[in-house]
Order: structure tokens, then sequence, then C-alpha cells
């Protein structure tokens, strides 16, 4: 008897102990959220008063062209930035967990891949605009310097490069990133598989297509969806590459939370732009069931 | 074993790559500097671009009030209006325009009674109505509407919520003028008399063709086609719900892409180094790249040196006029240098303002009356009108009868022009009714397109329509006939 009320004591001091996690998570997460999905169904402006007008915005988002237009730009910006990011994490993966390689200073590899990422997104627009710039940029000095280009090429200037570019810059940010956690996925695989592998004369090609990926496919299920749901919030690149306007050049980098930071900031009409974020909820929410039962199926 | 080096290679590079960006630093020009240079300029005392407070007055005083604003302005009308109210004491907070508008909202919204004073410039003045921040000046114990007709007609109008209430009051007015070197206008028109100056900018057109005898006699009529932004049109954007785009407009557009792609002006944007350099005298001619940004090898918002540096092998030139409103009067008079007296000020091809500070009282605060007590002071009275044209060197103050007491005061750096008689006549040709509260995004849009054309971009075409496809996304509900 006197055991149960003591373990009973025990679990409700627990909960004090989450207190302070659960509050802050309810004021600056569970709040807004609702809130913002509260105002997407508002006329509201930042100020005054919301007025409920139903669905009105929502219907505005689907038949806005400018919002279909700037989450074109979203996905191809996101896209090759993925393809380049996981290639490019792969390749280093495929070669750090090799058994016949036994590559050494995989923590110090690790570390310096990471960097990037440890750079405020700030810097880094600007080291590339400085070293992408036009006329007088590094890049282009060395390209003419060893005869690849005659002319310089204006890479965040125009519509065809600037997008590509963008997008190798967010590859060059996070490879590092997906990088750890596919090693971290394939050290978690026994090494009998691949000693099996081995014995049974299975080269590499074989060995990774029908080991390291089929085992790894959670994890690269992961890389997916946080890169996905990071790759459609683009903001923070884009918008500095382009200097704070609408996407220069052209619009080409406009991306949908640069298309909804103009309403909630720029024109006051907050009840749009929380509409928008909510739009791109749903799509982030749709292609994310899909990416699961498409790669996670096999699984079961 | 050939794999093996392959491999190094290729991890090594990848780690140089990634050792080598982490270690170079990147510097970058912003066009922040452009808004700065902006905001401080508006300002007619000197301005810091963060936030920054001062108090007037004793600490132990029987009322406090709270002012908040973007320039440091109020800051000396507080200090002047304490030396008569020892019982008041005015804490003035000086907060960056950027940040200006949102801690207004965060503050009011969230029902603070602090600030008491709150300040507004045109284009945010219709959102701060809506949102009923401002008291109702025409009401008990303020009665604003006694004082109709003493006010210049547009700022009064511009202080009033669209049901015609009275919420805000200005001490300035900024209608805009064309500033032109005397010497040179001799020289090529063969007059320096204002009147007969104003001629040659009467209309856009003639504009583009004065601008052609400028650069055939070796000057250039503008810095840049950004000047001519104050006269942007006279008619307004949105009328009945039905967006307005009148040959004005066209014409207007016409204009900038000429004055761009004819090399008109010495492409030195407006606020950069050379801007200010060419109201003393001569400046190197820039190109289009480098007044687009494209070109970064001249840095036109460095210091004076690192510019003549970059610049040094340049033809050079003198740039005959620039296009501001009255507090451009402050501004040159720090810039004029050796042209001081070589000055003129004529009427531009469209009348336009531009910013302005005006004062209202917050609906939450708790000091109304002392509150009210201080507008009245820095708007509505004469003694402190005199006190601000003589302090400020040459603002222009919104008191009728003190522009017309000052009337006839001549300005030395402007050849004697008689300023103030001026700036009433500009300021009496503002139509405040044909200003809409989608002005700063429409206009945007605008500049957009005519920057799209000019830089060939796009055809004056596709840039028109995408720009009625900006405007119809961003606000619905405005009809628009294409």
């Amino acid at each position: 008897m006197k055991t149960n009320t003591k373990r009973k004591n025990l679990n409700n001091v627990a909960y004090i102990f989450i207190i302070p996690f659960v509050v802050v998570f309810a004021v600056f997460s569970v709040y807004p959220v609702l809130r913002t999905l509260y105002l997407s169904f508002t006329s509201y402006k930042g100020f005054g008063a919301p007025t409920f007008i139903g669905l009105k915005n929502y219907i505005r988002v689907f038949s806005d062209k400018f919002f279909w237009i700037s989450f074109l730009n979203t996905v191809k910006i996101w896209g090759i930035n993925i393809v380049v990011q996981l290639g490019t994490a792969f390749l280093l993966t495929i070669i750090f967990s090799d058994i016949r390689y036994k590559m050494r200073g995989l923590s110090i590899f690790r570390a310096v891949y990471y960097l990037p990422n440890l750079i405020s997104a700030v810097s880094v627009a600007f080291l590339f605009k400085t070293l992408l710039d036009w006329k007088y940029g590094s890049i282009n000095q060395i390209l003419m310097a060893i005869g690849l280009t005659k002319t310089p090429i204006n890479w965040l200037g125009q519509v065809t490069t600037a997008p590509n570019v963008t997008a190798l810059i967010s590859a060059w940010m996070w490879f590092g990133n997906s990088f750890i956690i596919l090693m971290a996925g394939v050290q978690g695989i026994s090494k009998d598989y691949f000693e099996a592998a081995s014995l049974d004369g299975a080269g590499r090609w074989k060995t990774f297509t029908n080991i390291t990926v089929p085992l790894l496919r959670p994890i690269i299920l992961y890389v997916f969806v946080t890169s996905l749901i990071g790759g459609l919030q683009m903001f923070d690149i884009p918008f500095l590459i382009s200097g704070g306007t609408a996407g220069a050049p052209s619009g080409s980098l406009q991306t949908v939370v640069m298309y909804l930071y103009k309403f909630g900031f720029e024109t006051n009409q907050v009840g749009y732009a929380a509409a928008i974020a909510y739009t791109l909820f749903l799509i982030i929410l749709v292609i994310s069931i899909i990416q699961f039962k498409t790669i996670g199926k096999e699984d079961k | 074993m050939k794999m093996k080096k392959v491999l190094a290679t290729f991890l090594a590079g990848s780690m140089i790559l990634t050792l080598a960006a982490c270690g170079s630093s990147g510097s970058g020009t912003s066009s922040a500097a452009a808004s700065t240079a902006e905001s401080a300029a508006e300002s007619t005392a000197d301005t810091s671009d963060k936030t920054s407070e001062a108090t007037a007055g004793k600490s132990d005083a029987k009322t406090k009030l709270v002012i908040w604003t973007q320039a440091k302005d109020l800051q000396t009308f507080a200090d002047k209006y304490v030396e008569s109210n020892p019982d008041v004491q005015i804490q003035t907070v000086v907060i960056e325009p950027a940040n200006y508008v949102t801690k207004v909202q965060t503050a009011l919204n969230g029902g603070q009674t602090e600030p008491d004073i709150i300040v507004g410039e045109p284009q945010m003045l219709q959102d701060f109505y809506d949102a009923d921040y401002f008291e109702d000046l025409d009401q008990q114990p303020y009665n604003a509407k006694q004082y109709d007709g003493q006010i210049v007609d547009y700022v009064w109008k511009a202080g009033q919520s669209s049901d015609g209430h009275q919420k805000a009051i200005s001490y300035q007015i900024t209608p805009a003028g064309i500033y032109y070197r005397r010497d040179i206008a001799k020289k090529v028109l063969g007059t320096d008399d204002p009147d007969q100056v104003g001629e040659y900018f009467k209309d856009y057109k003639t504009v583009l063709s004065t601008a052609q005898k400028m650069k055939d006699a070796g000057y250039r009529i503008f810095a840049s086609d950004g000047e001519m932004s104050y006269f942007a049109g006279n008619s307004a954007w949105v009328q009945d719900d039905k967006l307005n785009v009148d040959q004005a407009r066209k014409d207007y557009m016409d204009l900038c892409i000429n004055l761009y792609k004819n090399d008109l002006t010495a492409y030195a944007s407006q606020w950069s180094t050379p801007w200010y350099q060419a109201m003393s005298g001569s400046i190197p001619i820039l190109s289009a790249d480098v007044q687009n940004g494209t070109d970064s090898n001249v840095n036109v918002w460095a210091d004076k040196d690192t510019f003549s540096a970059a610049t040094k092998d340049n033809q050079t030139t003198e740039v005959f006029a620039y296009g501001l409103p009255s507090w451009g009067v402050l501004i040159l008079r720090d810039n004029v240098g050796a042209t001081s007296g070589k000055w003129g000020v004529c009427a531009g091809p469209s009348s336009g303002f531009g910013g302005g500070t005006f004062i209202g009282i917050s609906k939450l605060s708790k000091q109304k009356e002392a509150a009210w007590d201080f507008l009245k002071f820095c708007t509505l009275n004469e003694d402190t009108a005199n006190w601000w044209i003589e302090k400020s060197q040459g603002d222009t103050v919104s008191l009728k009868s003190v522009l017309d007491q000052h009337k006839d005061d001549a300005n030395e750096v402007y050849g004697g022009e008689k300023l103030y008689t001026f700036w009433l006549n500009q300021a009496e040709k503002i139509d405040y009714s044909k200003v809409t509260k989608y002005d700063t995004a429409i206009g945007n849009a605008w500049a957009d397109a005519i920057a799209a054309i000019k830089t060939g971009q796009s055809t004056q075409e596709d840039a028109i329509n995408n720009f009625y496809d900006v405007v119809s996304s961003t606000y619905p509900e405005i009809t628009i006939d294409r």
C-alpha cells in the first residue's frame, strides 16, 4: 500500500519536470500553429480584429498564378539540390563504408564535410555572391584563366543559371549532414552481411544495390523527408542572393516562403499569408505520405 | 591501388573545397545602404540608424510623455517644449525606420499604454487609421476642426482618416521640386529664371529633350533616372476600385527608359557617393551596369577615396538637376560646397511630395491632454514654427501664417530665391485625394516593370502584362482593364 502511493507520487513529480518544455512548446509552437490556422480563414491585416471569410483565402491561393510559379521555382531548386546533395553523400558513404578500402580518418573527414552547415546562411549567401560575381568573382576569373569560357558568366543574374547555382549552394551546405546520417546508418548494418557478400563474390555495385541500399532504406527516407520539408520552406539563401527583391532575376528565385513574406510583412495581408503557409503545409504533407508509401513499402 | 589514389584525390579535393570556402571572407554591398541614406536624409536633424532614446525635462516632473518616432526632430522639439513646461518630462525614442511599423503594431495590438505619441509617414498612415491607433482629434477636448485652414491643405487632409476625422497633424510640408544649377541653365538654356527653367521640365517629353540638350553641351541632366521618382504621375493608381494607368504614367515610363538607354544621365544612383559629390562639382560618368549593380568594380556606396580611385579613368561631367522634396534644401545645404549660390528650384512635370512626419496621440495613452498640448506646440504654434525654421536652417513648416511671414526670405544657396513662397505654391497643387493605400505596392510593381524594360530583361508588352498580373495577385479586389 505504502509503495503504491510512493510510485503514484513519483509519477506526479515527472509531470512537474516536463512542465518547462510543455509550456514553452505550447506557447511558441502549438499556439502559433493553431492561431495561423484560424487566421488563414480571416482577412486579418496584422492589426484590428480578424474578419472570418471562410475558404476565400484558399480559393485565392489555388487560383494565384504567382503562388504556383513560386512553388515550381522552389521544387526546381530543391530537386537539383537533393540530387547533388544525396548523390555526393552516397558516394562518400560508399567510399568510407567499403571494408576493402579500409579508409582511415573518418572522424576528421566527417567534421570537415559538416563545416559548411555550421556557417550561417547569411554568410554563405554573401560568400557565394562574392565568389560568383559576374565580372570580378574568383570563379569566373579561374574559368577564364584556364580557358573554359571567354567571357564571364553572369551566374546569379540569369534566369538560366541563378536557380541552379542556388541549388548547388544548398547542396554544398547540406551534403555533410546527409553524409553523417547515411554513414551512421551504414555503420549500424552488421559487418557479417558485407563479409558474406564478399565471400560469395559480389562486386562493389552488387553489394551496394543489394545490401547497403535495402538496409539503409529507412535512413534514406528520413534524409529525403527532412530535406523536402526544409527545401520547400527555403527562404534565406534565395532571398539574400536576390538582394531582398522579389526573386531577381525575373522572379526565378522567388520561393513559396518569399511569396508568403511579401503578403505577411509587406502588404499587410496576414490572413492570405497564413493560407499560403497552410497550403504549403498540405503540399508537404501529401508529398511526405507519398514518399513513405513508396520508399518505405518494401520493408514490410 | 590506382583506384585508391583516385579516391584519395577526390576526398582531399572535397575537403579543400569545404575548407577553402570557410577561410575566405565575403563582403558585399547591401542595397540597405540606399534606404538608410534615405531615412537619414529625411530627418532634418542628424539621424543615427539605430534605436536611440533621449529624455528631456526633470525626472521629478508630474507628467511623463513617451514619444515613438523615426527621426531625431521630435527630440529637438521636446527639448524646446520642456523649457516652457517644467512640469513635463518627455522621453523620445527614435526607432529605425525598418522596424518602426512592426514595433508600433506590436505595442498597440498588445494594449500597451506607452507610447503616448506616435508618428506616421504618409504611406503608413492609412493602415494606422484603419487599425484605429490614433485618438480622434475632432472630439472634445481637442476640437481640431477649429484649426481647419491654418495648415497647408494637403497635409491637413493627409492627417484625416477615410471618414474625414482628424487623426494626425504634421509640422512640415514636403512638396517636390527640381533643384537645378543656375550657371548651367544660363549656358545651355539661355535663362536661369525658375519659371522659365520650369518650362523645360513641364512634361515628360520636354524633360527628355532637355536631357538631350544637356548631353549635347557636355552635361548630364540628372545623376540617374531615379531622380524623377517624386514626379511619377498626378493621377490616382486606383479609382473606384479600378486600376488606373493613364497616359502620363506611360510617358513617365518612356522617359525613364530613354534616360537610361540613351546615356542621358551619369548613372549615379540616388544617395550614393557620386550622387552627393555631384552637388559640389564634376563626377565620373558611370555605366548602366554600375547603376543596376552588375558591374561591381565600381562601388558607388564606398567612401569618396575608394570611389575616386575606382573611377579615375572615367570621363567626367557636371550634373544639372536633382528632383527632391522640400527637405532636399537641407541635403543640398550640407553638400553644395563651392556651388553655393548657383542653385535654383523650379516646378517639375507633376505635383508630388515625399515623406513628412505626422504626429498623433495613441488611443491607449493615459496622458492624452498632455500629449495634445505637445502636439499643438509642434504643429499649430507660430512661435515654434518660427523657431524650427531657424533651428533646422531651412525646413519647410506647414503653418500657413508662418510661411506667409517668411514669404520674402531669400535663400542664398539658391541665388536669393524665395523658397517658402515656391514651396507653398507647389504644396497647393497637391491633390491628396489621389493618394491610395495601394500606392506603395503598385508603384513598386510599376518601377519593376520599368527596370525590366530598360535593362532589356523583357519587352515592354511583357513587362506591362506582368505588372497587371502582379497587381491582380496582390490585390484581387482591384478590377483591371487590360
